[in-house]
């Protein structure tokens, strides 16, 4: 049976440093999403993910509720990706493609849907570094407004307004290059 | 090709929403600095928060290495490697060479050893003016410099110098890698 | 603080009086504050701990070791104000001794960002603070350690690269040629590793 988090915590503030490794590759690839996403490129959010995890590291005493160690390590997560400064698409490879993604996309026409995934990406790009995070923990993490409000230390109604321009703003970008 | 309207916000989220794979070395890289980390703590808790002298009997290798007198031929260079993929934070043997045949004594210190503080300098054997002894040196930069006849320092002319002169005496610089590069 | 002070250092000399013994008071109070400021800034503490032993071990006055330990502390701070939160102990000790022998911080930045997370930058840094202090100009040895790690040229490459450097020094080479001259042939040579990948600037 999988150990909890609260376990896992624990374990580790007892000296047992081998079992922050379980924390590590439970939540990597969860967060590792919301890092690309939010900063454009896997080189960025590969360090911005392992500087949360090193920093979640360092300060675990201070974890108030064990229980929630993702949520508390996400929080770590996108403080960090807040200070790693302007995002930076790289051209031919905005993020990671995932294979069975790429398998289960349209068969018919596989580069249309790589071409897609780009132009979300470029899209994302374009929304100011608050939208786009608003944007990303309401939609693509399914956070509440609550919990966004606790990661981000933003009230709820400002929250509610980025998301509906990043919402707004995504569908005027993408419309456009679609009528081009 | 994706359709605009209403379905829009759905058709980008979930294209976002499609799992990202880290490489399986990335939990390998977060683990190496959290055991570095680790180390460092017990290691600090243990020196009782101003440090103290390095207690010989923590570290059986070193002392077994010291007691029997062994010289492990290894090549002297500045880059000593342990060629595996997981980084393990334990010492691996390093020799030390000074050629000084006028020498009565040689020992080596440095901050692997507290810089001899507690009678854990390393004393060199003497083979017709070749010095040398051999000792595990933790992972990790350290600075060190070698002792002549108890009161010369001498830095190691086969190493990087240590740039600090803080104390008017030089010293050298030795990078101990615990991982494969 | 003061009682801490205090309580830390009858600890010290229970445990080594020789040590204790040998830092006076005042050497005591002024070693403790900026071991306190070190942890308030994040740095890590044994390297301070270890600059305190090389100067007692090298016969060095109180004052002259506060001296020393003081600028290790900005020199270390320098380094990870720039090489941030990422940065091993190792690279904080390795940064700070090319800080002081007086290599700009936000050159190593500049190699820390192109590397990434790749690579330690121990080694290079080391290297860096070496030919620095034989000589090599600064802007010269930063742009040829740049260039090796740029390349993904090894730690082993780049040991060599050094000893080159050293012996051409030391056969009477001007260290700005040594440098340069060495740093293409090892560029060319080099072992390839991990590939630092360009980034493109929006």
């Amino acid at each position: 049976m999988e150990s909890s988090d609260a376990a896992l915590v624990s374990r580790v503030l007892h000296g047992e440093v081998n079992a922050y490794g379980a924390l590590v590759s439970r939540y990597r690839d969860k967060y590792a999403r919301y890092a690309v996403h939010m900063l454009g490129n896997r080189e960025d959010a590969e360090e911005a993910l392992q500087d949360a995890f090193t920093r979640a590291y360092r300060s675990l005493a201070r974890c108030e509720d064990p229980e929630r160690f993702g949520a508390w390590l996400f929080r770590i997560l996108v403080n960090r990706c807040r200070t790693s400064g302007a995002r930076r698409v790289r051209r031919g490879q905005t993020f990671v493609h995932d294979e069975t993604a790429l398998l289960n996309a349209s068969q018919e026409h596989p580069a249309e849907q790589t071409m897609w995934r780009e132009e979300i990406e470029r899209a994302l790009g374009e929304l100011s570094a608050d939208q786009r995070e608003a944007f990303l923990l309401k939609y693509v993490e399914e956070l509440g407004y609550d919990e966004m409000a606790e990661i981000t230390g933003v009230g709820v109604s400002a929250l509610k307004m980025r998301v509906m321009r990043a919402c707004d703003r995504l569908r005027v970008l993408l419309k456009e290059v679609h009528s081009a | 090709m994706p359709e605009f309207g209403r379905n829009t916000l759905e058709l980008i989220v979930q294209e976002l929403q499609r799992p990202v794979r880290v490489d399986e070395s990335f939990d390998r890289r977060v683990m190496v600095r959290v055991r570095r980390m680790h180390a460092e703590r017990r290691s600090h808790f243990a020196a009782d928060w101003l440090g103290t002298a390095v207690n010989l009997t923590r570290r059986p290798a070193y002392a077994a290495a010291l007691a029997a007198g062994v010289v492990a031929v290894v090549t002297v260079g500045m880059l000593r490697s342990r060629p595996e993929t997981v980084a393990s934070a334990g010492p691996i043997p390093v020799q030390f060479v000074l050629v000084a045949p006028e020498a009565r004594s040689v020992a080596v210190v440095g901050d692997f050893n507290n810089w001899g503080l507690g009678d854990t300098a390393l004393v060199a054997e003497n083979h017709n003016g070749v010095w040398s002894v051999s000792a595990p040196v933790p992972a990790g930069v350290h600075r060190y410099a070698f002792l002549v006849n108890g009161k010369q320092w001498v830095a190691d002319p086969t190493a990087p110098r240590a740039a600090s002169d803080d104390f008017g005496q030089p010293s050298s610089a030795l990078v101990v890698e615990g991982s494969l590069e | 603080m003061v009682a801490l002070v205090v309580g830390a250092f009858g600890r010290l000399e229970a445990q080594d009086p020789r040590i204790g013994n040998r830092l006076d008071a005042p050497t005591r109070k002024a070693l403790s504050a900026l071991v306190d400021s070190a942890k308030v800034q994040g740095i890590p503490v044994e390297p301070l701990m270890e600059k305190v032993y090389q100067g007692l071990a090298m016969g060095a006055d109180g004052p002259r070791i506060v001296l020393a330990v003081r600028s290790l502390t900005v020199e270390m701070a320098n380094a990870h104000r720039v090489l941030g939160a990422v940065a091993t102990t190792d690279e904080l000790k390795a940064a700070a001794s090319a800080v002081h022998a007086g290599v700009p911080a936000v050159e190593l930045g500049k190699m820390k960002k192109q590397s990434g997370l790749r690579r330690s930058l121990t080694l290079p840094f080391t290297v860096l603070a070496d030919i620095v202090s034989r000589g090599v100009p600064v802007q010269t040895a930063a742009n040829a350690i740049r260039s090796l790690v740029g390349a993904g040229a090894r730690d082993r490459d780049i040991s060599e690269f050094q000893r080159n450097v050293q012996v051409d020094i030391e056969k009477g080479a001007q260290p700005k040629a040594a440098a340069e001259t060495r740093v293409k042939g090892a560029v060319t040579t080099t072992t390839p590793g991990p590939r630092p990948e360009k980034r493109e600037q929006e």
